[in-house]
Parts: C-alpha cells; structure tokens; sequence
C-alpha cells in the first residue's frame, strides 16, 4: 500500500508538470485578442474604404437600420449539399466553401484512459490497466438524417475483445419528434445515457455499480427503435423517450443483437424534465419492461423503475439515482425485488482555472436472496476523490474506495472489506 | 455503512464552505455594453425569453419549425460577445463551453458543436445569408440585414436588458 501511495505521489507530481506545460494559454489568449483586435480593424479600415468608394461615385449608403429585412433566404435544399444562397457572394470563397455542410459528412471522436489500482482486497493484485479505448462516429446523412455509432476496444487477460456499443440512424421531423432505428443506450435513469463510455465525459474514475459496463442489473443496451423529443411545456422543460426493441438476450447482460430470445418485445419509457428557472437541474423517471428468457428456460417478467435528479452546472454537481428491479418467475409467481441508488456530489472549485473538482459518492445496492435472475452481489460503497482537468480535452483522477463488507446470508459467505487507491488519467481525442 | 457516512460529511464539511464563499466570484468579469441576438430576417421569431435563448444555445431547441433547422454561430475565443454568452447564457467557463458540446455531440443530441466566426463583419454576412442562423452581436451597432430578438421583451440598451 505504501509503494502504492508513492507511486500516486509521483503521478500526481506528473501531472502538475504537464498543467505547467500549458502555461502559455495566458499567452495564447493574449495573441488571439491581438489578433482579433487587429482583424476588427482592419475590417473597419475596409469598411472605410468602400464608403468612400462608394461616395465617390455618388451612390448613398445604405439605411443604418438595425431591423431591415435582407434580400429573402431560400431554404436549404435536403438534397446533397445545404448550399448558401446566392445572394452571399460577398463571402469569401473559402469561407462559403467551409460553411457547407456536405453530405454525407462524418466525424470521428476518441476517448480512452489508462489506470492504476492498488487494493487490500484478498487475493487482487496492484498494477496499471488499459480502459476502453472508444470511437465515435456521427455522420449526417442529410439536413435531417444523421448516423451514429459507437465502438470499444476492450483489455481482457488472454485479448482483446471489440465491442459495437451503439449503431443507429436517426430522423428528425422537429424538436418534438426524433426517431431512431438500430442499437442504443437504453434511456433508464440518467448516467446511461448521460455519459456512455468515455471515462472523461464522468467525473468519477469509475461508473455506479447499477450501470457498470458488463453489469446485468440494468440493461445498457436496446436493439429497436426509439421515440424522442421534446414536450410543449413552457418553463417546465418536458422531453420523452419511448422504445420498443428486443429487450435482455439469453447472456442478460447483452441486449439480442442477432435477433430475440422469444417473442415478447421490451419497452422503455423515460420522461424529464429541465425547468428553466432551475438552468442544471434534470428531473426524471422511467420505466422498463420485457421477459426474460434464461438458457435453462427459466422466464421471468421484469420490470425496472428509476427515478433521478441532477444538477449538473459543476459548481456544484449533484447527482442522485434511484432504481428498482423487480422480478416475477413465471411458473412460480415468486418476486424478488432488487434495489440501487447512489447519490455523488462534486464541486469545481475556483482556483487553478477551475480545473480542480473533489468528488465524493455513496453507493447502496441490495438483493435479496429470493433474487434469481442476477448473481448475488450486494453492495455498499464509498468513495472520493478529486478530478484535475490538465486541459480541455484531458483529465487525471485519483480517487479513494472503501467497499463494505455485508454479513453471510444463507449460502453466500461474508465478504470482508476493502479499501482501495486508483489513479485514472483520462481524454478524448 | 458509518464510516461511509463519517467519510461523507467529513468532504462535504469541507466542500460546503466553497459554495457561499465563491458564488458571486465564480463568473466575476466586467460588465459593458449590451449584446445583441440577431437572427436572420426570415426566422421566424422576433421574442424570446432568456431561457429560450438559453435553450437555443444549448442545443436543446434544434429548429425553428420543421423545415427551418437552428444554425448557431459564436464567435471566436477571447472576444467580448462569447465573454457575455458564456457568462450569462451558458453560466460556464471556456473549458467548460468546450466540454460541454464533446458531452452533446457523443451523447448523439447534435452532429456538432456551433459554427465559429472570427469576425463581426464574417458574422452580419453569414446570419444574412443562412437561414436559421442565430449569433451575438455588439448590442451599439447591428448592422443592416439581420433581425434583432427581443430578450426577454427587451432590446439592446433599455433597461433590464439580461445580455450585458
């Protein structure tokens, strides 16, 4: 443990040196209001000479009115390429041509992160490890049509495993209605589909146990279509998710990719909302049913409610998630009930460009031993931390767990407790 | 499950000070001239309120109506504009604004973060000609061709005006 900490000593001093090496933003930023500054000018300087142009072929100029109406816009056309219209040829070539959206045009993003862990949990051993390496891919097929896509590269002991995350496209009609068709983030709760999986887009090291990456208390992943948007609502804020797809396959912690294990869709639904007097506060519930049909034939009805709250300004960031698994065996009518929370409060705190955040969170899962869909894994756990933005684009994290013991219950033995350190640094690229 | 709870309230006792004592310094920055919405003159809106404004530039209201797609324009870093719609719109910082659309384009909301305009005149020639284009400018001096929003009921200049 005492090399460990060392070792996080020395990473922390790391990464002190590398935010040294950013030190010349200040600079940068001082350059680039030069720059502007000189760009304004000599705009005006052009703006001077074309008025005097123009005075001295005698052709007044035009009304200094702040609301005139403009030569008439057509719209976009949806066919290949959103052209400027015609009329913007005082645009630069280059500008005009960099504003155009092509179609299909596609961009691609990158998160990865690599780790450290050190625990005194029995039998682990401390080391580095390779987090998912992620790309994402969008691309818009049309002024209305756009493609996305997800794909991970997993470490494991003997390989390496890749992984397609999410692939759907998506329509959208207007704010109110988007529908999307192929493989997605199931929308239960928040952290799902708030953060997916780039480990910089959180700011913990690692996710909720409810929603960890493998798990089988929720199901990540839906196969089907999607419904979404917003709802007329005012300041209330009001949107919706509505899915059908093929729900858990026979490895219930995998959605049927290749097609259903029986015949009974699942279906999601998720409303929220974001008041507008209260910018950063998220509210919302969502529901989730289907049957599950387990290789050894066994079916059971489930159905999932979540429930979250968040505030997500940074200063603080508060986020708190509640969700209940319920499970009723179809042959025996028995029903356990699983349950799940956490609730991590984070503040970003003002010094250092504000790149520091201290993090704490709680975390409370319980099943009970009538639980036969999931492998009995009860869990309490608490950690904290702090998040050090190196820069925009890159993050370290060094976090402290204690995970707590819970007592024997008929044939699963005590599990004693354990305290850990981990040490992320994490990007997008 | 105590020393779960005596490691909580030990950090956020020694969070919590922060909260009061930061709240007015955290977007401290000077205060000046108004800053305009301007739209183009086929939009069709002429009033929002700062909450809608908001929701606009977060990317939460993507059209106008269903032929008419949001084209939001911010200008570059650095410039007075951005200054005022990252303090008062977005309520977040220079990195954060950043972060904030690698968050929107990965959770799939938009194919792209605003399109950046290095100079006020660049800026009055796209909003004229783009239509849906929604962008910031000196409140002092908007220049023919653009239509401004009333934010809130209000126009540059007159008092209460929230884009200052």
């Amino acid at each position: 443990m005492r090399r460990s900490l060392f070792f996080i000593a020395a990473m922390l001093f790391t990464a002190s040196f590398a935010r040294g090496q950013d030190a010349p933003a200040t600079d940068q930023t001082e350059q680039i209001k030069a720059l502007l500054a000189r760009v304004e000018l000599l705009e005006k300087q052009v703006a001077e000479l074309k008025a005097t142009r123009v005075a001295s072929v005698g052709q007044a100029a035009p009304p200094a009115e702040a609301t005139v109406n403009p030569p008439s816009a057509a719209q976009p056309p949806s066919g290949q390429t959103a052209q400027m219209p015609e009329h913007s040829g005082q645009l630069p070539q280059e500008t005009m041509q960099q504003l155009e959206t092509h179609y299909p045009s596609l961009q691609i993003r990158g998160f990865a992160d690599a780790d450290f862990s050190a625990t005194d949990e029995k039998g682990a051993n401390s080391g580095f490890n390779l987090g998912q390496f992620d790309l994402h891919i969008a691309s818009a097929l049309s002024p209305k049509i756009r493609y996305f896509a997800e794909i991970t590269v997993n470490a494991h002991p003997q390989d390496y495993t890749i992984e397609m995350e999410r692939s759907f496209i998506r329509y959208d009609y207007n704010d109110l209605f988007k529908i999307s068709f192929g493989r997605f983030h199931t929308p239960i709760g928040y952290w799902n589909t708030a953060f997916h999986h780039g480990a910089w887009l959180q700011t913990t090291i690692d996710r909720p146990f409810q929603v960890k990456v493998g798990g089988t208390f929720t199901p990540l992943h839906f196969v089907g279509a999607l419904a979404e948007g917003n709802i007329p609502s005012g300041g209330l804020g009001l949107g919706y998710n509505i899915g059908l797809g093929n729900g858990r396959g026979s490895l219930i912690a995998r959605p049927g990719d290749a097609g259903d294990v029986n015949n009974n869709r699942a279906w999601v639904a998720k409303l929220f909302a974001r008041p507008a007097k209260a910018y950063g506060l998220e509210v919302g519930s969502s529901f989730y049913r289907d049957k599950i049909t387990l290789p050894v034939g066994a079916e059971y009805r489930e159905w999932i409610s979540s429930t979250y709250l968040v505030w997500t300004k940074g200063a603080p960031e508060f986020l708190a998630e509640f969700e209940n698994v319920n499970h009723r065996n179809i042959f025996t009518s028995q029903v356990a009930n699983s349950d799940a929370w956490y609730a991590q409060l984070a503040y970003r705190l003002p010094w250092f460009e504000r790149s520091l955040k201290p993090y704490y969170r709680f975390e409370y899962t319980h099943m009970p031993l009538s639980e036969q869909v999931f492998a009995y894994q009860p869990q309490i756990e608490s950690l904290a931390g702090l998040r050090y933005d190196i820069s925009s684009f890159a993050a370290f994290k060094l976090e402290y767990r204690h995970f707590a013991s819970h007592p024997a219950q008929g044939p699963n033995p005590a599990q004693p407790a354990a305290n850990g350190a981990f040490v992320q640094t994490a990007f997008t690229f | 499950m105590r020393k779960h709870l005596i490691l909580g309230a030990a950090l956020l006792s020694a969070t919590l000070p922060f909260f009061g004592l930061f709240r007015n310094s955290t977007f401290a920055q000077s205060r000046g001239t108004d800053i305009a919405v301007v739209v183009n003159a086929d939009t069709p809106v002429t009033d929002l309120s700062l909450a809608e404004v908001r929701k606009v530039f977060l990317g939460d209201r993507q059209y106008w109506n269903a032929k008419l797609p949001v084209v939001l324009l911010m200008r570059a870093p650095a410039t007075r504009e951005r200054g005022v719609v990252l303090r008062v719109i977005y309520q977040m910082s220079e990195e954060q604004y950043k972060q904030y659309w690698v968050a929107k384009v990965y959770r799939s909301e938009v194919t792209g973060a605003p399109k950046v305009v290095y100079s006020d005149d660049m800026q009055y020639e796209l909003v004229s000609a783009m239509p849906g284009a929604i962008a910031t400018v000196d409140g002092r001096n908007v220049h023919p061709g653009v239509k401004i929003v009333r934010v809130d009921g209000m126009l540059p200049g007159e008092r209460g005006y929230p884009l200052r």
